[in-house]
């Protein structure tokens, strides 16, 4: 098989057949689907629709629902302490906000607890990785924000509604729409360098399932724009961080209210403990789990461990029957399957193209839709195609971006993309790029109101690990909206809680009880949860491993 | 640039540039200091052109003390280029010449006089030249003990030269940060020459040469009994003024000791 | 640890079909190891049977966590990549660097003027620079270190705000550094002045903010939240969609 530009000569074929339609493609758009047509398509084609890829969750808040079976798996699992070799009476860190992840919701909440009174010292950022290795980090298409005449915050909330099928909770879909002001100026002071016209406002492209265009984006580095600013800010301020110290555990007190977290230190294997009048989850995706053999886009750590410490205390996980699959992650070649081709590409023109040059679908539906679109065009259609690695896919006609918007365009607005694909060899300036549907979201999580409460005393929850907000569908643009409106909100509130607050006698009985739920049920496996880092060591190399050291 | 214009010539602003690091290497085994320098003269052979005119004395100096230590030494050559291994190559054969010179050699001075639209008739002006042009004399753009660069232009601009014996003396350069009151004092002693003589002006070309004698000298005021600073006019401001060029690029207003009034009492402006 | 899919091994491990099937061998911190062709530095890494706890993050080039230096077979240059985004190659001498030790200047970007001399005085050390260039060597994102720094060096808030803008905060550019000069710290600052002051500010944002904290939307929002079920849906399917009537798609 030869390679030509980067492709197999198969696959190059099919790109000349793109070339040969493009023309006839410039400028149209096919119609949006109605939404029976959603439906069908969905039903068929989404994993959300299809059987055997969720089962019942057995005990505890959420009995008798449907979860995806990883996270189910993972619940039903024994918790990683057993509390009777845990000294909770050497505490290590005593605070008042513990917060439990350093992406982006963690940073927001720590910033706005800090505003709203908490001393520097008084606040703990406790995290997997590093301070910013999150999935904040790398999202690229834009954060959405009703800010122009034409556009309004009512119109807003009825995309999010609309898009999470009617489904989220009204109030914080509400409270989305109406903060992203608040935020979009929070944003402007601190000096975050979006795109402008000359005429200083926003440059605004429109997204998938938006009836709008208000997608906010810093060329295609949005979220590394935002985080990395906001970052710094931390810094400035000396707000502590514990890098590669995940929480395995929380601790409760006598009265049934979070206080605190057992915390590992990856490299020193040893724990600490952790005494805190207010905990706030923000420990973000779970897209590392590989629900039903998916690749991701999402970074090393996530692994969903806020689900899982969440159920050991009794709070209640929603739209986990739902996983978003993004529908253009990276199918070829092989080093970058899974990785993240940002929406944007569609905003700018590029189309999804069959092997035989054919647009098939309106390129903007919600993400869902879009999905299980190109998962039907591969498979009931067979209009796709395999690459030698047995990876299915679709095109995504790049190359029409420059046709429609000018030469340049692509390089100055997709930098990070132009970037990516050249060093593996593929220019996406001149051809196509290869796409499949790539888990991506965790729509739903640990429920909250719009004051980021769980159903737990002490256990706040802000970010991609919460529940609710998007329902059992997020648009484009509206995750990095979340963390930080609801970032902003855990910070705020949780500095109000904390002064009403006196921990008690701290306990791990929690972790006994669960215990001996999954005995009662007779559930004997050797899994534990949470599960910290992913397996990816070479089967070879583990086939031989010894545990000795 | 105005002012090249004016004079019926043209000069190209570079597009890629940095700063050239001030102070050539003073020791010979020293290269790491040229590399400044050369990727400066490597920008105008990127640009296609040989020679570039250089606005800053210091900039001046150390671009030429450089171009002379790789032209002179094969070695150093080779050593420097190889270490830029990413960039082309330096093949040293790019001239460096001081704003001056090219006034001077390029344009000519007798022309600048014909093209002269307000001669600074009755100004009496001090020429002062500093370090960076004159030393060491294997890059000096004039006689390093007695310079008429300066007190040519003025007399083609219609100026009166007020020669002093310490034009050529340092005006402290660098101590200017951190012991600014020696160079407050350095302004004093060179500028009182000139006063004793009745100057009402002194013009020179070093950007930093003019921050000593202008704000530093204002400074000076407070230093020394009974002293007042003259102005102290960038040379470029006075051949923009004797031209008829536009004033307000000139910034008059920004200088520490006031030299609008001067040109008011002599008729100037 | 835990039972979950092996997915990004196994895929790697069906190179048989690729053009180029067969094994590279790599040298891990000076140990040899036999890699499958096809497969980013950190995959095969991970092959070999190590599981990083430092040195990785996004592991799709955004975070800087994986800086890798490596030298190839013969050859004495040194190059820089990130682990996740660079395919192996047979022979490649490899180190990946976690961390970088390099001091922050703490600031409040609320007080600071986007005046020339604002980076030079809370990055002092940028007047060291020699122009040597090694930062710009070390940048796996093709960033013109140099020029930034020296356009900082300038007081050119804006241009250092530009050239700096794909930086991933890896720290290669400040581990090389002879002047010991922190990168990515400057750039940081020059993109918030830039951002903050220099930026136009958006006038649809303050007036549409005022709007909301004068609680213009709250009625039509409410109305929506209680409205009957049936009656949303219609409202949703009603939208018009701008990208489809501009033919922006």
């Amino acid at each position: 098989m030869k390679i030509i530009e980067g492709y197999p000569d198969y696959m190059y074929e099919s790109i000349k057949k793109v070339e040969e339609t493009r023309p006839s493609r410039v400028g149209v758009i096919p119609k949006g689907m109605t939404l029976q047509e959603r439906e069908e398509v969905l039903t068929k084609f989404h994993p959300d629709f299809m059987d055997g890829t969720r089962r019942e969750v057995r005990f505890g808040p959420n009995k008798g629902e449907l979860i995806y079976k990883g996270i189910v798996d993972l619940l039903e699992a024994r918790p990683l302490i057993d509390p009777k070799k845990v000294d909770l009476d050497k505490v290590d860190y005593d605070v008042d906000v513990l917060i439990v992840g350093g992406g982006g919701a963690g940073t927001v909440a720590a910033l706005f607890a800090h505003g709203s009174g908490v001393p520097v010292d008084r606040i703990l950022i406790t995290t997997k990785l590093r301070h910013g290795d999150a999935n904040s980090m790398m999202a690229q298409g834009g954060i959405q924000s009703a800010d122009r005449p034409e556009d309004s915050p009512s119109l807003h909330y009825l995309d999010i509604y609309g898009g999470g099928h009617f489904t989220n909770n009204p109030k914080l879909a509400k409270a989305l729409a109406l903060d992203s002001l608040k935020i979009m100026k929070w944003h402007e002071d601190l000096g975050v360098m979006y795109d402008r016209e000359d005429d200083g406002n926003f440059l605004e492209l429109s997204g998938g399932g938006t009836c709008r265009n208000r997608l906010h984006c810093a060329k295609d580095y949005t979220g590394m724009e935002i985080m990395r600013n906001i970052r710094d800010q931390a810094r400035n301020l000396e707000i502590p961080v514990l890098e590669f110290a995940p929480v395995i555990e929380f601790i409760m007190d006598d009265s049934g209210t979070v206080s605190g977290a057992v915390v590992l230190n990856m490299e020193t294997q040893d724990y600490c403990i952790i005494k805190a009048k207010a905990v706030i989850l923000a420990t973000g995706g779970d897209g590392r789990l590989h629900l039903e053999d998916y690749a991701t886009t999402n970074h090393y750590g996530a692994t969903g461990d806020g689900l899982i410490m969440s159920y050991h205390v009794g709070a209640n996980l929603r739209d986990l029957d739902t996983m978003q699959i993004h529908p253009t992650g990276a199918a070829y070649p092989e080093a970058i399957v899974g990785f993240l081709c940002t929406e944007k590409i569609r905003g700018l023109g590029g189309q999804p193209v069959n092997k035989d040059g054919e647009l098939f679908v309106f390129p903007l539906e919600p993400r869902d839709v879009e999905s299980a679109s190109f998962i039907r065009e591969c498979r009931e259609r067979k209009k796709g195609l395999v690459t030698p690695t047995g990876m299915p896919g679709v095109w995504l006609d790049t190359p029409m971006i420059d046709v429609i918007h000018g030469e340049g365009t692509i390089e100055k607005n997709l930098a990070a993309m132009v970037r990516q694909f050249k060093r593996v060899g593929i220019d996406m300036v001149k051809n196509p790029i290869f796409v499949y549907p790539t888990l991506h979201y965790q729509n739903g999580g640990v429920e909250i109101n719009e004051n980021c409460e769980t159903a737990v005393p002490g256990l706040f929850a802000a970010g991609e690990v919460s529940g609710g907000v998007h329902g059992k569908n997020r648009l484009m643009g509206n995750s990095l909206l979340d963390y930080n409106v609801f970032g902003r909100r855990a910070g705020i509130n949780v500095a109000e809680y904390i002064t009403k607050r006196t921990v008690g006698k701290l306990t791990l009985s929690h972790v006994d009880k669960y215990n001996k739920t999954l005995d009662d049920l007779g559930i004997d496996t050797k899994r534990r949860a949470p599960i910290i880092l992913p397996e990816y060591r070479g089967k070879e190399a583990l086939a031989r491993a010894l545990d000795i050291l | 640039m105005a002012i090249t214009e004016a004079l019926g010539h043209k000069l190209i602003e570079m597009e890629k540039w940095n700063c050239c690091g001030v102070v050539a290497s003073l020791t010979s085994d020293d290269l790491m200091h040229h590399l400044a320098s050369i990727r400066n003269l490597i920008h105008v052979q990127d640009e296609g052109e040989d020679k570039v005119v250089v606005l800053c004395d210091m900039c001046t100096n150390t671009l030429k003390q450089t171009n002379l230590r790789v032209t002179e030494s094969q070695d150093d050559l080779e050593t420097l280029n190889e270490f830029m291994d990413k960039e082309n190559e330096y093949k040293g054969n790019v001239t460096v010449i001081h704003f001056l010179e090219f006034l001077r050699d390029e344009v000519g001075f007798d022309v600048i006089k014909k093209k002269v639209k307000r001669p600074l008739k009755g100004l009496r002006i001090m020429p002062y030249y500093g370090c960076m042009l004159l030393r060491p004399a294997e890059v000096a753009i004039d006689d390093p003990e007695e310079p008429r660069i300066l007190a040519d232009l003025i007399k083609a601009l219609g100026g009166e030269v007020v020669d002093t014996p310490y034009k050529i003396e340092c005006c402290g350069s660098y101590h200017t940060i951190d012991q600014k009151d020696v160079t407050s004092k350095r302004a004093g002693k060179i500028s009182t020459f000139g006063v004793d003589r009745g100057a009402d002006c002194i013009m020179l070309s070093c950007p930093l040469c003019k921050y000593n004698l202008d704000t530093r000298g204002k400074e000076a005021e407070s230093l020394i009994d009974g002293y007042h600073q003259i102005p102290v006019f960038y040379y470029t401001q006075l051949i923009a003024l004797a031209l008829g060029l536009d004033m307000e690029p000139l910034d008059l207003e920004g200088h520490a000791v006031d030299p609008i009034k001067i040109l008011k009492e002599r008729g100037i402006v | 640890m835990s039972e979950n899919n092996n997915i990004e091994a196994s895929q790697q491990e069906t190179n048989d079909d690729e053009i180029k099937s067969g094994f590279y061998e790599i040298y891990v911190m000076g140990k040899r190891y036999k890699v499958p062709i096809g497969m980013t530095i950190m995959k095969a890494i991970e092959y070999a049977g190590y599981q990083f706890i430092r040195s990785c993050g996004c592991r799709a080039g955004f975070c800087g966590a994986c800086s890798t230096v490596y030298r190839k077979e013969d050859e004495q240059k040194l190059n820089f990549a990130l682990a996740c985004q660079t395919l192996v190659e047979d022979g490649m001498y490899l180190v990946q660097i976690p961390f970088v030790p390099a001091s922050k200047a703490k600031y409040d970007i609320d007080e600071l003027k986007p005046e020339e001399n604002t980076i030079l005085s809370i990055y002092p050390e940028i007047a060291r620079c020699v122009s040597c260039n090694t930062c710009t060597k070390s940048c796996p994102q093709d960033i013109d270190v140099m020029m930034y720094i020296q356009n900082a060096l300038r007081g050119n808030i804006q241009k250092a705000a530009e050239l700096s803008f794909d930086c991933i905060q890896c720290g290669m550019c400040a581990m090389r550094c002879p002047a010991d000069i922190k990168h990515y710290h400057v750039g940081q600052l020059a993109r918030r002045l830039c951002g903050k002051y220099l930026d136009e500010k958006s006038e649809n944002l303050k007036v549409r903010l005022q709007e909301v904290l004068d609680g213009k939307y709250d009625k039509e929002i409410e109305e929506l939240m209680t409205m009957d079920p049936d009656k949303v849906i219609e409202k949703y399917k009603s939208r018009s969609i701008e990208a489809a009537e501009e033919g922006k798609a």
